[in-house]
């Protein structure tokens, strides 16, 4: 099960770092006859065993987003060429949609492969750091004990009912209206930052104040160790399996958080696609069932979530859901 | 006992009342205020007089400074969407979000314990079918879970898609009101229960797994105590520990999943009303539910900590400063 | 008397009585037995003995519960999105759909041309310059615009006053059809052309023509309207950065002139251009451009404020119809607001409502509340 996690991860790193070479198309690349078109099918056979090819969509309803193959026209799928594994003829009207497309007519399965950039870098960056600070911070109050952990515990329950989208509106306020993406970057992990990390030192300091009374404190106690050492070496570490799960619980708490954010307007701009706001898009539960495939986004969240328990089950700890 | 339970009644205390204030500085901080509401286009003489109303033409410490004084006699202020008083509108929400908040916890309670004490004393199928399962509802977020229940409920009919109460209920009794009500809350306890369900599940089986290795449980056994017996009366309570320690979380949890959930099934809790007045900068109203929602949390932890320390008494020793 | 008062106390003379409020939630009316009107062969009106007005946060949640018999109605039209599931609906019996028509409003797109705010903004030299507002306006397909943003169901427009609204519709305007190389010369012709090859025009003082345009957050029509604007802006060299706002931002920020241009809809109340002189005077609250001026910042809009001032106090119809084609001929040489594509509008209601008639103003459905019934029969 372990590998299988490993796996896992591993592929969707993998995709995401390779995205501009496994994207059959540009991910912001509008086709304006295939506002959500359904996926292209990829055949094989026509008049015996050929190499794949679709059939382009051509557009016979635009409000009631009915396609027709055009099964005259084969458009062979052509390999290794501009930069890209496998594409259709996009100039041509004639894109490989592996998910159908939006709203925009944009292709689905590239703005997923691209999203998963910004995403991840995103939700695996702040989920770190707030474990990082999290865990000084539960530490410190859990083994202190006394005024400073009262002080330091109500900060965080403070910090843990702020409504955040108030902050974010504020923020919104000061900032320059247009932002660069790399200042969206930074701006957005520190805000997961600040709001994260409440919920792993509660946690952390729940468990240090026990396992300070614990033999083996007692005992380093008594060796003549330092307080911050028996804290480092010893009680931290044995919050090690709280944090792992802490930590994978705050990705995808981070990947939504991120979608509500830009919905105050604090977000990547549109030209950079992310699962989140991909996933807003397919909020008009009417539709669900006539275009599966817009829920893409929501199915690549759950398998990264899913590979990060596995991983966490395989390692002897028990995943829990405490953030939505 | 009965000074831990004061310090934490006036921790909390404090809590709401820097909640609630903090929300107050925030929303004269954000750009717009309640009169955006009004239009753009609203002719002068009504803007001034809604900020006059609503105080808001005066310096942020000193419109603090009168709510803080009518607060301590128990006036909330008004809201500006609404146009009554805040406090029977928070009221209301809260008690419907508490109904949806109990509910979930109760049904994730019953289910993902009972869940987890039988994989976790078991090996077999049914244990791995069931394990694996609650780890694909662990990675669900409690989005997409409404989104799904709610899809279905409008496809297949069985059950109301969304509301508290129906909108042909003609004059009803109390009866006909609650069975209303009743009909329409598996939807959103589902949908909010799953994923927490399934949490404790996982916790349950790991740590019934982890007591059931311990040297008493074996002791037990040897004794000649009846298995059941043993798994219930020796093994479980230790097993508690972990979640008790969680248990404080979980009910914050379900406070900030609840407000998805309702949104999502249009349920009219506290999530929706302060969805509302958040959009529509109500400033009072925010407060009120900052404060409501401070509260909620602040009671949560403190449910948590008492059963932790009722769980494990080394804790008890050392009580929160 | 506010709206806190007491059901039972509040007084009217319409066809139903307020009988119960939940504040954000619905409104319970039930039949005024004492109601004026009759119908036409004699019947006592209303109809109906209750009418519950549900309010409804999200439009998703309130479609869903019109498709499953739990509303019988909505509050405003359907949205080109919604098209398929009604359809779907009507098709399996549950609901009827109506085509009310073009919308008597469009999508705007505005640069605030406020002097006292702008002046020292070295854009509002060219931007201030009606060629410029031209050239944008030649630049948008928008018979394009109409496919990708309402999925088709959508009708060109180039002013305020939609083929919709029939008494004041003069379709005999100056246009600006689609044509990027005459929007190029226009540029050219204002001193703007692309210097430095970066796609972007430019003034000789090397001021680009890059603006942030502010928009309401949350609407499919707004971001899919921004997204086309900003790419056919750009194939003439206009770089237009696309900001959605929450709407007391955006509000805050129209009001204050905190801004560079917007796009969204001003909803229309009135059919009677008279009835909305705030948007036409120049010392108007809603002025969208330039509101609230003590005197007309320029020469066309005084020649605005003497002509409206006209056309709302002579009698005579026609009159008044040659004074405001007068009027939008005017506008349309100027062009301080662009408009683009006025929406086909679509309603539904349940099978067994009967009597509803649905209308382009608003309120849609309410206005005729009195001759609502329920039939059993399909």
């Amino acid at each position: 099960m372990r590998r299988a996690a490993w796996s896992l991860l591993l592929l969707i790193a993998i995709a995401a770092a390779a995205a501009p070479w496994l994207a059959p198309n540009p991910p912001n690349q509008r086709f304006d006859n295939l506002l959500y078109a359904p996926p292209t099918p990829v055949h094989l056979f026509s008049d015996g065993l050929r190499a794949p090819f679709i059939n382009p969509w051509r557009v016979v309803n635009r409000l009631e987003r009915r396609f027709d193959a055009d099964t005259f026209v084969h458009v062979s799928l052509r390999w290794f060429t501009g930069g890209t594994l496998v594409t259709g003829e996009p100039d041509a009207g004639a894109p490989l949609l592996l998910l159908g497309a939006d709203g925009y007519g944009r292709d689905i399965f590239s703005r997923l492969l691209f999203g998963a950039r910004a995403t991840l870098a995103v939700s695996l960056v702040s989920a770190l750091l707030a474990t990082i600070l999290g865990a000084c911070v539960g530490g410190f109050a859990g083994y202190t004990g006394g005024w400073l952990d009262g002080v330091l515990s109500r900060v965080s329950e403070f910090v843990l009912v702020l409504p955040a989208i108030y902050v974010a509106l504020v923020l919104r306020a000061v900032l320059p209206l247009v932002l660069p993406p790399s200042t969206v970057f930074v701006l957005l992990i520190g805000i997961f930052t600040l709001l994260g990390w409440p919920i792993v030192a509660r946690g952390v300091r729940a468990i240090v104040l026990v396992e300070r009374e614990r033999e083996y404190a007692l005992a380093a106690h008594a060796a003549g160790a330092s307080d911050s050492r028996v804290l480092w070496r010893h009680l931290l570490p044995a919050s090690a399996g709280f944090l792992q799960t802490q930590a994978s619980l705050l990705v995808p708490a981070f990947m939504l958080g991120e979608a509500t954010l830009s919905y105050v307007g604090l977000g990547f701009p549109n030209t950079i696609p992310t699962w989140g706001t991909m996933l807003q898009d397919a909020s008009n539960v009417a539709l669900l069932g006539d275009a599966p495939w817009s829920l893409a986004p929501a199915v690549a969240i759950f398998v990264v979530v899913l590979g990060v328990n596995l991983l966490a089950q395989s390692h002897g700890r028990t995943p829990v859901q405490l953030e939505p | 006992m009965a000074r831990f339970l004061a310090r934490r009644l006036l921790f909390s205390l404090i809590l709401i009342v820097i909640t609630s204030s903090a929300a107050l500085l925030i929303a004269r901080l954000a750009p717009g205020d309640m009169t955006s509401q009004l239009g753009p286009f609203a002719s002068q003489v009504e803007v001034e007089s809604t900020r006059t109303r609503f105080n808001l033409d005066r310096s942020p410490i000193s419109q603090w400074g009168l709510w803080i004084a009518r607060a301590t006699r128990l006036d909330f202020g008004e809201s500006f969407l609404y146009n009554r008083p805040v406090a029977p509108l928070v009221g209301r929400a809260a008690a419907n979000t508490a109904l949806l908040g109990v509910v979930s916890l109760l049904t994730a309670t019953l289910v993902g314990l009972s869940l987890g004490v039988f994989t976790g004393a078991r090996s077999g199928a049914l244990p791995m079918f069931v394990r694996s399962v609650s780890l694909v509802c662990v990675s669900l977020p409690p989005l997409v879970t409404s989104l799904l229940f709610v899809f279905c409920a409008a496809r297949t009919g069985w059950l109301p898609a969304g509301g508290m109460v129906s909108s042909t209920a003609s004059n009803p009794s109390w009866s006909a009101w609650m069975i209303d009500v009743l009909w329409h809350l598996p939807l959103p306890v589902l949908a909010l229960s799953l994923p927490m369900a399934a949490t404790f599940e996982r916790l349950q089986s790991q740590s019934m797994a982890d007591a059931v290795h311990q040297p008493f449980v074996l002791a037990a056994v040897a004794r000649g105590v009846p298995a059941s017996r043993v798994l219930l009366r020796h093994a479980w309570p230790t097993s508690l520990r972990p979640i008790c320690g969680v248990y404080g979380l979980a009910i914050g949890a379900l406070l900030s999943g609840s407000f998805i959930v309702e949104f999502v099934t249009a349920w009219p809790g506290l999530g929706r009303l302060t969805f509302e007045a958040l959009r529509a900068r109500d400033v009072y109203l925010v407060a009120a539910c900052a404060a409501t929602g401070a509260a909620f949390l602040a009671l949560g932890t403190m449910t948590g900590d008492l059963l932790l320390a009722a769980a494990d008494p080394r804790v008890r020793q050392e009580s929160v400063g | 008397m506010g709206t806190a008062t007491a059901p039972g106390d509040l007084v009217g003379t319409g066809p139903f009585v307020l009988r119960e409020y939940q504040p954000g939630q619905r409104l319970v009316f039930d039949r005024n037995q004492k109601y004026w009107r009759k119908a036409e062969n004699g019947d006592a009106l209303p109809y109906l003995d209750r009418l519950v007005l549900e309010l409804a946060s999200d439009q998703n949640a309130e479609l869903l519960r019109l498709q499953s018999g739990a509303l019988d109605l909505t509050h405003s039209e359907l949205r080109s999105d919604d098209y398929i599931p009604v359809r779907r609906a009507e098709e399996e019996g549950k609901l009827t759909m109506v085509e009310l028509g073009v919308a008597p409003d469009a999508d705007a797109f505005w640069f605030c041309l406020k002097p006292e705010k702008k002046a020292r903004d070295p854009r509002f030299a060219f931007v201030s310059k009606r060629e410029f507002r031209q050239a944008i306006s030649h630049a948008v397909d928008r018979e394009a615009f109409a496919q990708t943003v309402f999925l088709g169901e959508a009708v060109p427009v180039w002013g305020p006053i939609t083929p919709s609204n029939r008494l004041w519709f003069s379709p005999n305007l100056p246009r600006y059809p689609f044509d990027v190389a005459a929007s190029r010369k226009l540029l050219a012709g204002i001193g703007l052309e692309d210097r430095n090859g970066n796609g972007v025009v430019e003034d000789k003082a090397g001021t680009e023509a890059r603006f942030t345009v502010i928009t309401q957050q949350g609407i499919g029509y707004y971001e899919r309207g921004t997204t086309v604007l900003r790419e056919q802006a750009a194939a003439v060299g206009i770089a237009l950065d696309i900001v959605p706002l929450e709407f007391s931002a955006m509000v805050a920020r129209l009001l204050a002139c905190d801004y560079d241009a917007i796009y969204m809809r001003p909803v229309t109340t009135d059919l009677d251009p008279a009835v909305n002189l705030d948007f036409w005077f120049s010392s108007g609250s809603a002025h969208l451009w330039n509101m609230n001026q003590e005197k007309p910042a320029t020469e066309w809009e005084q020649r605005i404020d003497t002509l409206m001032g006209e056309q709302a106090s002579v009698l005579d119809f026609q009159r008044r119809q040659q004074i405001f084609t007068e009027v939008q001929n005017v506008f349309a040489e100027n062009v301080p607001v662009l408009y683009f594509a006025s929406p086909r509008l679509y309603y539904a209601h349940s099978r067994r409502m009967r009597g509803v008639v649905p209308s382009i103003l608003r309120p849609i459905v309410l206005w005729n509340a009195d001759s609502f019934s329920i039939s059993s029969a399909r």
